[in-house]
């Protein structure tokens, strides 16, 4: 009995670990794609910037939560940066922002290899471990998840209590009837591009003390992440979160029973089937159903 | 039929280019590429075959999201099947007789059939837009991961062993043997010829494919579905038709591939790769064949000069590349390019030497 | 844009020092090109820079003493960007238009396995200085690395006798891990122990939550790990976070992937590796090389044992080409076949076996330390690579190119 109990614990657990990773991995691309229709291919390079920000200012003697912060504010700047100069030529053409920003992610990467130089050292996982039956477990895990959490019920406030979110959500419905009513939707694009890559710096800084930092960790990321928003649709609340949630007991199960490989490949298979489904996600059914 | 009508069907609103100077253009083009072989050397001649192996890859993808309308990110997918295939088959089969073209006839089969039951799941399952993107790439990775994994002995068919993350090797190259047992093998300046006359063909005949009928109703599709459904046309039967012929041209540029370099490997259905095709069409343009076809080779020889002169260097210059050139040539650069020296005619003299109105139409949309 | 401009300027730099020393060598004989395909960028480009330098190294220490020969030698390079289609395409670009005729390169056994194709039908050298699954034999390749007799056959007895019997693998998925895992399978069933389970974990893979939990599970007495990259080297940090503190054997941690510099300690404490060279190696061959290495490459993190075999493989051709007093590789095979090619190597003597073109080495087993120092367990002076040998493979008699493995023998 015991023994089973031990068994669904760490399947929970290896669940809740999986949402984790996906919520925070897709959710900055979610806010980005979901808003402006605009696919990053540079949010790993976002992901990357976050973990190594993080990383420099642990080592510099700040604490590690400091620097978490420090990382998703630094992507942010950087994401509004980019938006300025770039990603606002083409709101219009989507495919376009997709080429442009593979550029930029190719720029960013080897750039990086090229500046930082390729080894650093990580900055060791905190807080210990806990044990129960034959497992134990990292705390830092539960934090992972705590932050994801956290992450989905800050977006809920922002999009849904603040000034930012009315204005956001009216601009995503129709930018051109919130644009004659006053709200200014070029500024509501950049803070939601950056806050889109404050999000992906936020699971870089997260995940740096667990990962081998080198400028190419944020495409690990990238295949989940696009998995994630594409199953979840536009909306980040009504879509990422299910989307993650289900994902997650469906990799976490092909994982268990039969390995890495047929963990990954259950996810792409499960994407195709939903996309057959449900073409615009869990968000726009649920929109559907609510309509 | 008249002589004179056969101009008619390789020209018409789908396509830049026209008339007497552009067609001897082509000629040119052609003649010269001809005598190439000629001249340069052995390596040249094999490296220059290699970037026109992908080309029809690029023209397959501009004829399915330039003319179409429907983002493919997984060309890859056709690609990397026909090349397994063409692997398999050629190695069970051995470089006797003419088995090596069989396994390259039996590896378009299997790629274009795979390509029309794909899209005859997505287009009549009512996909579309950014999704018709994000299906094919999930279908290419997912392709890729599987493939990356049979490293072990158990995953063999017949004599050739799939070898996971490695690739297969020492795949026999193209030949074929006329019936006096003379063999022709496709390898260096033939394979060159080879891929040559494929070329045109497939060019001249996407000519003829895209100023058709079919041509018109798949770009009336890619502007306004409704209304070309309104006329009457069932849209999902030319987009169908649209995305096979694509995953055939696909699968040719994997079989070729795999026959040039003896070799096919899992990255090659994998991201990195899967994203290389929207780029060259995306760079070179993607409304019109020529510049497709153009601006796919050009960008594929720049891409490796630039490799080999900057080292490290070249990926931060490659993506410069296409920043640069979206920004400013947001349609690709060839109709760019087509474009500026127009204006530049213009403003020399008084008559436009490209008065075409299909360029006119897209210049203005653009 | 000041990227484009500082490349601009690197190029137009670059273009100049050529000049210049195409000058500088005008009056000399024309200096011997040597191809050098090494990844600068990608997903490994952090172990396989140190081969890069380990070539440059070589080739300036053997051209300041006068170059091979009387002739000095010039590297051509290409980075394949971790992409072996580009390996394809760089080795065909090197052999055919550069007129290269011996290659150095190649990390990853898929890298080489795409190359080698093209070296054996051209008929050039490859010296493929890099520890690997073995098994090549192949008259147109030297190995200058570790192969698993030399690796496994040492270590696995080691662990268990020293820890148990019961064993774990965990190992990436492609033909490196596959064939490592078949060794570690064959060694420990040889000597009486048990394979608890043999994880194949795909290439890329970063999050190890599921593997970490089927480990405890399992409760082997020792884990064998041959995870390759640096998202798989992930593994370490999760597994000492989750509390997973067990013994672990490797073939390619700590001299190869630098590990303990890469992480916090104590994450890597309990490793145990059997390679031909580590950075920490004591012997005054060894610092005086590591001296000079960081007088050029100040800012090396590691000189990993790819580093050093590149360095030795250059050497190794040096050597071959004054005992057959020629750059002819029919000749250069000769003297392969007398079995006396041997050098001072910086981590000591190796020498080429005629049978399998591969290096011996002296081998050195090291534990690692909660401080994440190293300690040397144990060392053996001289382990030739014997296992091509005994299954059949004589490359001074017949040369079928293949490669094999404890399940793919040659057939007789």
């Amino acid at each position: 009995m015991t023994a089973f109990v031990y068994q669904f614990l760490a399947f929970a657990y290896q669940v809740a670990d999986v949402f984790a990773f996906l919520v925070l991995a897709a959710g900055g691309l979610a806010i980005i794609f979901g808003m402006m229709g605009i696919i990053n291919m540079a949010h790993g390079e976002f992901i990357t910037c976050g973990a190594y920000v993080t990383t420099a200012l642990v080592r510099a003697g700040l604490p590690l939560p400091v620097g978490i912060v420090m990382g998703a504010l630094f992507a942010g700047v950087l994401g509004i940066a980019l938006e300025r100069t770039i990603v606002r030529r083409f709101y219009n053409r989507p495919i376009d922002s997709l080429v442009v920003t593979w550029g930029v992610s190719l720029i960013a990467t080897q750039g990086a290899l090229l500046v930082l130089g390729s080894a650093w050292t990580s900055v060791g996982t905190p807080l210990g471990s806990i044990g129960f039956g034959d497992y134990s477990f990292a705390l830092y895990r539960l934090v992972m998840l705590a932050v994801a959490i956290g992450v989905l019920v800050g977006l809920y406030l922002l999009f849904m209590k603040t000034r930012f979110g009315v204005h956001a959500r009216a601009t995503m419905q129709n930018p051109a009837m919130a644009r004659a009513l006053g709200v200014p939707t070029e500024r509501i694009y950049a803070q939601t591009f950056g806050l889109g890559a404050a999000l992906a710096g936020l699971a870089g800084g997260v995940y740096a003390p667990t990962l081998t930092l080198s400028p190419t960790m944020g495409t690990g990321f990238v295949v989940e992440s696009f998995v994630t928003v594409v199953v979840g649709g536009a909306d980040v609340l009504t879509g990422t979160a299910p989307a993650s949630a289900v994902l997650a007991i469906i990799r976490a199960a092909c994982t268990a029973a039969w390995g890495q490989v047929f963990g990954l490949i259950g996810l792409l298979v499960t994407v195709c089937i939903v996309i057959r489904v449900l073409p615009e996600g869990f968000s726009g059914w649920l929109m559907r159903r609510r309509a | 039929m008249t002589l004179r009508d056969i101009p008619v069907l390789f020209n018409g609103p789908q396509t830049l280019g026209r008339g007497k100077l552009f067609w001897l253009g082509v000629a040119a083009v052609i003649v010269a590429a001809a005598i190439y072989p000629q001249y340069a050397e052995r390596f040249a001649i094999s490296n220059t075959a290699y970037f026109g192996v992908w080309v029809f890859m690029a023209l397959g993808l501009g004829l399915i999201w330039g003319y179409g309308g429907m983002l493919s990110f997984g060309q890859t997918a056709f690609f990397g099947l026909a090349g397994y295939a063409y692997g398999v088959i050629a190695i069970n089969l051995g470089a006797a007789h003419s088995y090596p073209f069989l396994a390259l006839i039996c590896a378009l089969a299997i790629g274009t059939a795979f390509a029309a039951v794909l899209g005859y799941f997505m287009i009549y399952g009512g996909i579309n837009g950014v999704f018709v993107g994000i299906v094919t790439l999930s279908v290419t990775l997912a392709f890729a991961t599987f493939m990356n994994q049979t490293a072990g002995p158990q995953w063999r068919i017949g004599r050739a062993r799939l070898n996971g993350y490695n690739g297969m090797t020492r795949i026999p190259s193209l030949s074929i043997d006329w019936l006096d047992g003379h063999r022709i093998r496709f390898e260096g300046a033939t394979f060159y010829y080879l891929v040559l006359g494929l070329l045109v063909v497939t060019y001249l005949a996407l000519r003829v494919l895209v100023n058709s009928r079919f041509g018109n109703v798949l770009v009336g599709t890619r502007e306004n579905p409704e209304r070309v459904e309104l006329l009457g046309y069932d849209v999902r039967r030319y987009q169908l038709g649209a995305f096979t012929i694509g995953g055939f041209l696909a699968s040719l540029s994997g079989a070729l591939y795999t026959a040039w370099g003896n070799f096919i490997v899992p990255a090659s259905m994998a991201l990195p790769a899967a994203a290389m095709p929207i780029i060259w069409v995306a760079v070179g343009g993607r409304e019109d064949l020529t510049a497709t076809l153009v601006g796919s080779f050009v960008v594929l020889y720049v891409f490796q000069a630039l490799t080999v002169v900057s080292q490290e260097y070249a990926l931060v210059a490659i993506g410069a590349l296409l920043v640069v050139t979206v920004l400013i040539a947001p349609g690709g650069y060839v109709i760019w390019a087509v474009d500026m020296a127009s204006r530049l005619r213009r403003r020399a003299g008084p008559s436009p030497p490209l008065s075409d109105p299909a360029l006119k139409a897209r210049t203005q949309r653009g | 844009m000041s990227m484009l401009r500082n490349l601009a300027i690197a190029s137009a730099a670059g273009l100049m020092l050529g000049v210049s020393a195409a000058a500088a060598l005008a009056d000399d004989k024309p200096p011997l090109k040597i191809g050098l395909l090494e990844d600068h960028s990608g997903d490994i480009a952090i172990f396989t820079m140190p081969k890069v330098h380990g070539a440059h190294l070589a080739v300036d220490e053997i051209n300041a003493a006068g170059g091979i020969l009387g002739r000095k030698l010039e590297i051509i390079e290409y980075d394949p960007q971790f992409d072996n289609a580009k390996f394809q395409e760089f080795a065909r670009r090197l052999i055919e238009k550069d007129g290269v005729q011996v290659i150095f390169g190649a990390a990853t056994s898929a890298s080489r396995e795409a190359i080698r194709p093209i070296i054996d039908k051209d008929n050039a050298l490859l010296f493929y200085a890099q520890q690997y699954e073995g098994g090549v034999c192949d008259g147109n390749m030297i190995g200058t690395g570790g192969v698993p007799e030399q690796q496994f056959s040492t270590l696995i007895p080691y662990m268990m006798e020293k820890y148990g019997k019961k064993v774990y693998v965990i190992a990436a998925d492609y033909n490196f891990g596959q064939i490592s895992t078949e060794w570690t399978r064959k060694l420990v069933t040889e000597a009486g122990g048990q394979i608890l389970g043999a994880e194949l974990i795909p290439l890329g893979v970063s999050q190890f939550g599921q593997t970490i939990q089927n480990i405890q599970k399992a409760k082997p007495d020792w884990l064998m790990t041959l995870v390759v990259g640096n998202a798989q080297s992930a593994f370490y940090e999760q597994a000492a976070a989750a509390g997973l503190h067990i013994p672990m054997g490797s073939s390619i941690t700590i001299g190869l992937g630098f590990e303990h510099k890469r992480f916090k300690p104590p994450t890597m404490q309990g490793m145990h590796v059997v390679m031909n060279w580590f950075e920490e190696i004591d012997r005054p061959a060894a610092k005086a090389f590591v001296a000079r290495w960081h007088a050029k490459y100040p800012n090396e993190t590691y000189i990993n044992d790819m580093g050093e075999n590149e360095y030795s493989a250059i050497y190794m051709y040096k050597k071959l080409a004054e005992m057959a007093g020629s750059f002819d590789l029919d000749k250069i095979r000769a003297q392969i076949a007398t079995g006396k090619a041997c050098i001072d190597a910086p981590e000591g003597q190796i020498c080429i076996d005629p049978k399998s073109q591969h290096a011996s080495h002296q081998m050195t087993l090291l534990s690692v330390n909660a401080d994440h120092s190293v300690k040397v367990e144990k060392v053996w002076p001289r382990v030739d690579p014997y296992w091509l040998g005994q299954i059949g493979c004589d490359l001074t008699k017949d040369d079928p190119k293949e490669q094999y493995t404890p399940s793919n023998l040659p057939s007789k």
